[in-house]
């Protein structure tokens, strides 16, 4: 029984995303007329997920949590079993209440607040998808089906990031976030790779369980993964500064995403990880860092903002980086009250943005005398301490320098080998046209070559030609020497490519790639 | 050097002279807690109209009118009609529609080229448009599908040859490219990589080869010459139309703004900001570009963002902002004469910005602030982030300063180059060339070195393709222009194939000079006053056939009571509503500052609030104090009170602001939230009604009475010299004013209520929009409670009597307050009432009550969300919880609709239903014979109401421009404005919730008054001529002996309205005709009994 409500929990908002789809597609829910039956549907199946998830955890209040549930093999191959199990633990159960709630209340929310909106449906079926998500990671029994949720999560989030995709903004903030985000999802893959190859399992009690038999060097390892991916949705620094420019969409979605559920995801995720975490001391003392880093990051830059989503949004990210020092302290306890209850706040706070003018009599009180006199700071902190720029510095322009190259590469290499067509003899402009009518036919090469094939002919053929031009005809040595200083620039040519850090950093990686 | 030494003095003050003018191009929209109706357009208002609206266009680029597509919508919707077409088109002499074409029998006017070109597209195509014309839509063997059955069949008819469709159609194309010499022949763009021979010569012969002296090949000198010539223009327009952004968005597709704008936002933000940011900047005496710079010297971001001179340039810079400016428009290499053009520019790249630094620099202080705010700091720190940011592009990419100088020089040597990269930002090139084109960008990007000169073959085909007949801006008569729109004007004239043949050269030239003479200003203007004159010959039909029936005209009789309204359109219906409940009721419409003005310090306010129009200062104060007795529960009010308005700042900005401590105080909050939460979803009327009670009872409510006696009158208050309450003559000088200007000098009914009104909703950044306009965006219930307190005092009435107010002593004035939102009505001071008249007062509240769950219905009905039919009950539940409900974007639909405004008494519009589109402004022209009266009415009551109309009007036309968008993606940012997400422009003008369903249309105002009294008045006062003469509001005139109506035409002057009173639908009430639609209603007449002064009686 408890299999069947605990899948129906994420399957019913994804089954009405699905219908709100098809409905769009066959243009039966377009428009305002469509609005209606959408929020219906929007609301029925949130509301019923809510009602299921309560048949779970209401009981569970004084007969205790029902434990794993295991569903049903998703599939086999090899070794490798990948099953649909769900974790009924209080943590999740509780979770899975609040996420089904404030998705439930967003919902709501939005059905008179994006009325008339020419995305509506859009917007219904993507918070829907999103909502599945969330149950997912907070209630699946093993790592690989909370990835499901996880990447269903990320992407959701990039479609509402840009709803608004007529506005150049809108959409690159959006890409920008997704990418962001793709760093902790190679993490969460790495984690799920380990854990299959070390552990044989991707189940949070096998993990939780495997954990105290690993090297403390192998559970670092492990736990770096997962946490990397935790880091990155939380938008813990370093990777902060993704979820500041995630605030184009509409308020609910804003509230619902970065206010409330997913910017807690990954504290789900290191609380979920807590016997994994225990074990690995090393990760649990970067987490108190890069927690302590965030809170002051988020609380510095947030006193400075002054556009209301913005301030709620660096408040958030400093509180979530508390909830991780918490974790690494080994209050988890602490972490999951507090993660709760913060989302449950974030999300009211949000939904009340544009009415904050409104519901203040007085402005913010200023900071204390000490803190107003550091310029620099408040410099830095207004500048959200240059993470932005100094991991496009770090990482970003490396990368598309690189593949500028890769680029060039194609066209001078590749595309000559492969035989393209080039457009040389054609007459495509009136001074081609010109030129061929003052100077007569230009001279027609004698024959074409196209493709590997051709070109070596020709080249084998040329370079006959040349060797008995050269060499045999005009004997002397001076030819073989500029032969030689040509091969020699070549030779500078590629030294000073292998100079450049980018090329080094391709080299290193080679060679790790090797090693392992 | 030396021209800056010597010019100095001169210069600045030109510079400051051109912040000033800024005024007439940026939006001067006040902080939104300050939101009150302007003319989006106030600073062109000096200018006609149409004129305005075409430099507007030219200006700033937004348009002003509905586009030309919706207003199609609207003629087949029939809200335009055939006849208002025509009218408007045999208005515009300038166009000249009776001047023939062509002779003859099957002649040609201008008029009927208009008709068509009005009522269908006749635009140009582009290559793949006409492409899909052709392939998909079988354009070439069929009508378009927009063709009338007349013309078909006249086409069909005429083909001599061919009678079925597919041939004539095809004969038709046929005939306009051959009498236009084209030929036309699908030519895929990328046909033009390989040139036939016949096509290049063709294209070759084309070419203007004069002056071939030079040895030079042709094509390589006329492009050249193109090149350059394009390029001058380019570098001219700086200043005028251009930014040195504009100008490298141009060459190389790049937005400085997308990388500065987030940067600038930050720090422009933090110091415009109103207390939403706790850490300000520790220098706010110094003005904004010091503080900027002091900041920015420190900031190592240039180290990451390879903006290399960042540190040298900055700390080279000058500590005055305006010698900043000069040194940068120097540098920048912009000729003197256009500086100021240019600093316009840079303004307009960020309106809302711009406009709100200007709005504080004009408002220094504004809440006490000490930041100081100069438009000259803003616009310095504006141009030497351009400079900085140009910099790092122009050197990246050509190795050059970023100077329009340096621009010039660089690609003089690379024109091939230049021609290359703004044909691929600027014009749409087709795919080969447009790949080629970028990859060739983007290496330069990169900094690679690119053999000798890789544009020059792109550059060539580039400028091959733009003069091919595949390109769609060759010169001369080109199929997707001409041609296509001559086939299209054929069918819909019923021309075929042959009489296209006939045409002369001349005539096709005069034909295509006609459809160019109609272009988007004229034809917007044209639709709009055919869009007007529809709806103000319903207007007038409706007061012709109405002439005689509203009672109380003369007043003859006592009306059981009077209440006197705002003058609001909001108020229509609820008027109407409530004559229909007791036809013995006169009420009565006026500004609703009541003619009281002065700062209100309410119970509870911390400081006075001007209640008084927003052009005013008022030089009165009235406080709020609690009445005597109560001074116990007012202390504990206070305390209790401020116990909550603490915990709600703690609660939105400490929890928000601190780090550590937050933590319980969100552990503590949270579970309250969320019950808050799940309630407020659930049951919003439910829960909105009990909380507000709860807090009612929690706040204790105080017995209060007004301090508005002075007790000693200076000698003359002022702004300045602000006095507290008003003096005796003063009272009887305000009270009686204000009643004869609205004729209610005489006839007294026992009961007068003077009713205020303002709106109240949960989560509304745009709340005061609202409000009272006549208080400057705030509640006008104070003004009635004061008014009624002064007609109360018997000294007054005493002093009154004497100039012949006489007002009866069984008479009462009660002042009251209307909730426009959830048709609430608030009595004050109702314990007060006399004696005698408590059942008559018990009656009116009851009546009022009726009332308002009458026009929650009627506004019910424009709600999509409201079911159609639901019973009045349920209808005003709904509204109410609309109020309450904080998921509500569209609390109320506020001004939406409003079209008109009626000066003159209530019998000229009682019995009529003006669909809450009506100011109603009471005005008795029998008792002001010579106009004395209605001056000073059209003086503050005209701008008011055309001020709201204007707002609406231009938020409607053009959302994106003059509005400020979707709700739903609004970022409240500094407590002062709205922007899109996180760094965009600050958004002014009406959200598109509030606009939907508004109908664009410049107020019509008909003044019940003599045309000779109107006439004195018009030539008597300036403003007056601005705001009719140029046409922002168009005015009309009721004869009030005759009912004869004229109307003012701008230009031509007074003409008597020709069209004959209709008969108009009788029904018997409201709500029998407004149920069941959402779209704007015709007026009706509605059954009122004739006599209300025989019911009154």
């Amino acid at each position: 029984m408890n299999e069947v409500i605990a899948s129906l929990v994420p399957v019913l908002p994804i089954g009405a995303a699905m219908w709100i789809a098809a409905g769009y597609v066959t243009g039966k829910n377009r428009g305002e007329a469509g609005e209606r039956q959408t929020a219906w549907i929007a609301q029925g199946a949130a509301g019923s997920s809510l009602l299921l998830v309560l048949c779970l955890s209401l009981p569970a209040v004084w007969r205790g949590a029902p434990g794993p549930v295991p569903v049903g093999e998703w599939l086999r191959s090899g070794d490798l079993v990948l099953r649909v199990s769900f974790a009924l633990d209080p943590l999740g159960l509780a979770m899975a209440t609040l996420v089904a709630f404030v998705c439930l209340a967003t919902l709501r929310f939005s059905v008179n607040y994006l009325h008339r909106e020419a995305g509506f449906q859009r917007f219904f079926l993507v918070l829907l998808l999103f909502m599945a998500a969330m149950e997912l990671i907070v209630m699946a029994g093993n790592a690989a089906l909370a990835f499901v949720g996880w990447e269903l999560a990320g992407v959701s989030s990039y479609l509402l990031i840009a709803w608004a995709f007529g506005r150049p903004n809108a959409s690159r903030n959006a890409t920008r976030a997704f990418l962001t985000n793709r760093v902790g999802d190679a993490g969460f893959v790495l984690g799920l790779f380990l854990s299959w190859h070390w552990l044989g399992d991707f189940d949070w009690g096998t993990i939780g369980r495997g954990a105290a038999g690993l090297s403390t060097v192998n559970a670092d390892i492990l736990a770096l993964g997962f946490l990397l991916a935790a880091l990155a949705k939380s938008a813990q620094v370093p990777f902060a500064p993704w979820i500041a420019r995630a605030l184009e969409g509409p308020t609910p979605s804003s509230a619902v995403f970065y206010g409330s559920l997913m910017v807690h995801a990954g504290v789900f995720l290191v609380l979920r990880l807590e016997p994994l975490l225990l074990q690995a001391p090393q990760m649990a003392h970067l987490l108190v860092v890069l927690g302590v880093f965030t809170a002051l990051y988020g609380w510095l830059s947030g006193l400075t903002q002054s556009d209301v989503k913005s301030a709620l949004m660096f408040s958030t990210t400093a509180q979530v980086g508390l909830m991780f020092v918490w974790c690494g302290l080994g209050w988890f306890e602490l972490a999951a009250w507090h993660m709760a209850l913060h989302a449950l706040w974030r999300a009211w706070q949000f939904l009340h943005a544009p009415a904050l003018m409104h519901m203040v009599s007085r402005p913010a009180r200023p900071v204390p005398g000490w803190l107003a006199r550091r310029r620099r700071l408040r410099t830095a902190a207004l500048q959200r301490f240059w993470l932005e720029p100094v991991t496009d510095w770090l990482l970003v322009r490396p990368t598309r320098a690189l593949g500028r190259d890769v680029d060039r590469f194609d066209e001078i290499i590749v595309s000559r080998m492969v035989g393209l067509p080039e457009q040389e003899h054609a007459v495509s402009s009136l001074s081609d046209w010109e030129s061929r009518q003052q100077g007569g036919a230009a001279p027609q090469a004698f024959g074409q070559a196209r493709g590997i094939l051709g070109r070596l002919m020709e080249w084998l053929a040329n370079l006959l030609h040349w060797f008995e031009d050269r060499l045999v005809l005009r004997g002397g040595g001076e030819g073989l020497i500029r032969v030689l200083r040509h091969l020699g620039n070549y030779a500078l040519e590629i030294e000073r490519l292998l100079e450049r850090p980018r090329y080094m950093m391709v080299l290193i990686m080679i060679t790790f790639v090797v090693i392992l | 050097m030396r021209t800056i030494a010597a010019h100095s003095d001169e210069v600045r003050r030109e510079i400051r002279e051109a912040i000033r003018q800024l005024e007439h191009v940026l939006p001067g929209q006040a902080p939104l807690k300050g939101f009150v109706h302007h003319n989006t357009l106030h600073g062109f208002q000096h200018l006609p109209f149409p004129d305005a609206l075409a430099e507007v266009h030219r200006v700033t680029g937004n348009y002003g009118y509905l586009s030309s597509d919706r207003f199609r919508a609207l003629y087949a919707a029939d809200r335009i009609d055939r006849e208002d077409l025509e009218q408007a088109l045999a208005d515009t002499a300038e166009l000249e529609p009776d001047k023939s074409l062509i002779e003859g029998k099957q002649g040609l006017t201008r008029g009927d080229v208009y008709r068509v070109a009005l009522r269908v597209r006749l635009s140009k195509v582009t290559a793949s448009q006409l492409g899909w014309q052709i392939e998909e839509q079988e354009a070439l063997q069929r009508f378009q599908d927009d063709v009338p059955e007349s013309a078909r069949q006249c086409l069909l008819a005429a083909s001599t040859g061919s009678t079925d469709e597919p041939s004539a159609i095809a004969d038709l194309w046929d005939a306009c490219l051959q009498s236009l010499g084209l030929q036309h022949f699908l030519l895929h763009p990328e046909d033009l990589t390989d040139l036939s021979a016949e096509q290049a010569e063709q294209m070759f012969e084309g070419l203007d080869k004069d002056g071939s002296t030079s040895t030079q090949p042709v094509t390589h000198r006329e492009m050249r010459r193109e090149a350059a010539a394009r390029l001058g223009t380019l570098l001219d327009r700086t200043g005028t139309e251009l930014t040195l952004r504009g100008v490298l968005k141009e060459l190389t597709g790049e937005d400085l703004l997308d990388e500065l704008r987030p940067v600038l936002l930050r720090h422009l933000g933090a110091w415009l900001d109103l207390g939403l940011a706790a850490w300000r900047s520790a220098d706010a005496g110094q003005g904004f570009y010091r503080s900027w710079r002091s900041s920015a010297v420190r900031d190592p971001v240039w180290l990451f963002e390879g903006l290399d001179d960042w540190h040298v340039h900055l700390k080279s810079l000058p500590n005055d902002p305006m010698e900043t400016i000069i040194a940068e428009l120097e540098r920048l290499g912009l000729p003197r004469g256009r500086w100021t053009a240019y600093l316009e520019r840079l303004a307009l790249e960020l309106p809302g910005w711009s406009g709100m630094m200007l709005w504080r620099e004009r408002h220094p202080g504004h809440e006490g602030l000490p930041e100081a705010v100069d438009c000259v700091d803003y616009l310095a720190v504006r141009l030497v982030l351009e400079r900085l940011h140009a910099q790092r592009m122009t050197g990246r990419l050509w190795g050059v300063e970023p100077s329009l100088d340096m621009l010039r020089w660089y690609f003089h040597k690379n024109l091939p180059e230049f021609l290359a990269r703004h044909a691929l930002y600027t014009t749409r090139l087709p795919e080969y060339l447009a790949s080629q084109t970028r990859r060739l960008a983007l290496a330069q990007q990169a900094g690679s070195r690119e053999p000798s000169d890789p544009w020059s073959q792109v550059a060539r085909m580039i400028w091959t393709w733009q003069r091919s007949p595949a390109s769609e801006q060759s010169a001369g008569y080109s199929v997707f222009r001409e041609g296509w729109r001559l086939f299209r004007l054929a069918q819909h004239l019923g021309w075929s194939g042959e009489r296209v043949r006939d045409l002369s050269a001349e005539q096709l030239r005069e034909i295509f000079a006609t459809l160019d003479r109609l272009d988007a200003e004229t034809s917007g203007y044209l639709w709009l006053r055919a869009y007007e004159r529809h709806y103000r010959e319903q207007v007038f039909g409706a007061l012709a056939a109405n002439r005689g029936r509203g009672p109380w005209a003369e007043r003859r009789e006592r009306p059981a009571a009077q209440i006197v309204f705002c003058m609001d359109d909001r108020e229509e219906g609820f008027r109407r509503q409530l004559e229909e409940i007791n036809p013995a009721i006169e009420t009565l419409g006026a500004a609703a500052h009541f003619g009281v003005s002065h700062w209100w310090r309410g119970l509870d306010d911390s400081r006075p609030t001007g209640l008084c129009p927003v052009d005013l200062v008022p030089s009165h104060e009235v406080r709020e104090s609690p009445r005597r007795g109560a001074e116990r529960l007012y202390r504990r009010h206070a305390r209790r009170r401020g116990w909550r308005v603490r915990l709600g700042d703690a609660v939105n900005q400490e929890l928000r602001r601190n780090l550590l401590s937050s933590v319980p105080g969100i552990v503590a909050a949270a579970p309250i939230a969320g019950l808050d939460l799940s309630a407020k979803l659930a049951a919003p009327f439910r829960f909105g009604r009990w909380a507000r009670r709860l807090r009612e009872r929690f706040d204790l409510t105080v017995p209060t009475e007004l301090d508005y006696v002075a007790e000693r009158p200076l000698e003359a208050p002022s702004p300045e010299n602000v006095q507290s309450g008003f003096s005796l003559e003063e009272q009887v000088a305000r009270v009686g004013g204000f009643l004869r200007s609205m004729g209610l000098d005489h006839g007294f009914a026992p009961l007068v209520v003077i009713m205020g009104h303002g709106s109240d909703s949960r989560n509304n950044p745009h709340l005061s929009a609202y409000n009272c306009g006549a208080c400057s965006g705030n509640h006008s219930g104070p003004n009635a409670r004061l008014f009624a307190a002064m007609a109360n005092r018997s000294e007054v009435r005493v002093a009154l009597r004497r100039q012949g107010v006489d007002i009866p002593d069984d008479c009462w004035f009660l002042g009251a307050e209307h909730n426009t939102c959830d048709e609430e009505i608030t009595c004050y001071d109702l314990d007060r009432l006399p004696g005698p008249l408590h059942p008559a007062g018990q009656r009116l509240l009851d009546e009022l009550d009726r009332a308002c769950i009458g026009s929650a219905h009627e506004r019910a009905r424009k709600f999509a969300s409201v079911r159609r039919g639901a019973d009045p009950q349920r209808a005003w539940r709904h509204i109410v919880g609309r109020g309450y409900d904080f998921s509500q974007a569209r609390p109320e639909l506020g001004h939406a609709t409003n079209a008109a405004a009626v000066i003159g008494r209530r019998s000229l519009t009682r019995g009529v239903f003006f669909d809450r589109r009506v100011f109603l402004i009471s005005y008795d022209p029998t008792r002001d014979p010579e106009g004395e009266i209605l001056e000073p009415l059209l003086l503050a009551n005209g701008p008011v109401a055309a001020g709201i109309n204007l707002e609406y009007y231009f938020s409607t036309v053009n959302n994106d421009g003059f509005g400020c968008g979707s709700k739903v993606t609004h970022n409240v940012t500094g407590l002062f404005g709205v922007m899109d997400g996180a760094a965009s422009d600050l958004r002014t003008g009406l959200p598109r919730q509030m606009i939907e369903i508004h109908e664009a249309m410049r107020l019509l105002v008909v003044v019940e008054a003599r045309l000779d009294v109107l006439k004195r008045i018009y030539d008597r006062q300036p403003p007056l001529q601005e705001l009719i003469g140029n046409g922002w509001l168009v005015l009309a005139a009721m004869d009030p002996a005759s009912g004869a109506l004229h109307l003012f035409q701008p230009g031509t002057g007074w003409a008597a309205w020709q069209g004959q009173t209709p008969k108009l639908t009788l029904v018997e009430r409201s709500v029998d005709y407004y149920p069941g639609t959402l779209e704007p209603l015709e007026p009706v007449l509605l059954r009122t009994p004739a006599g209300g002064e025989r019911a009154g009686a």
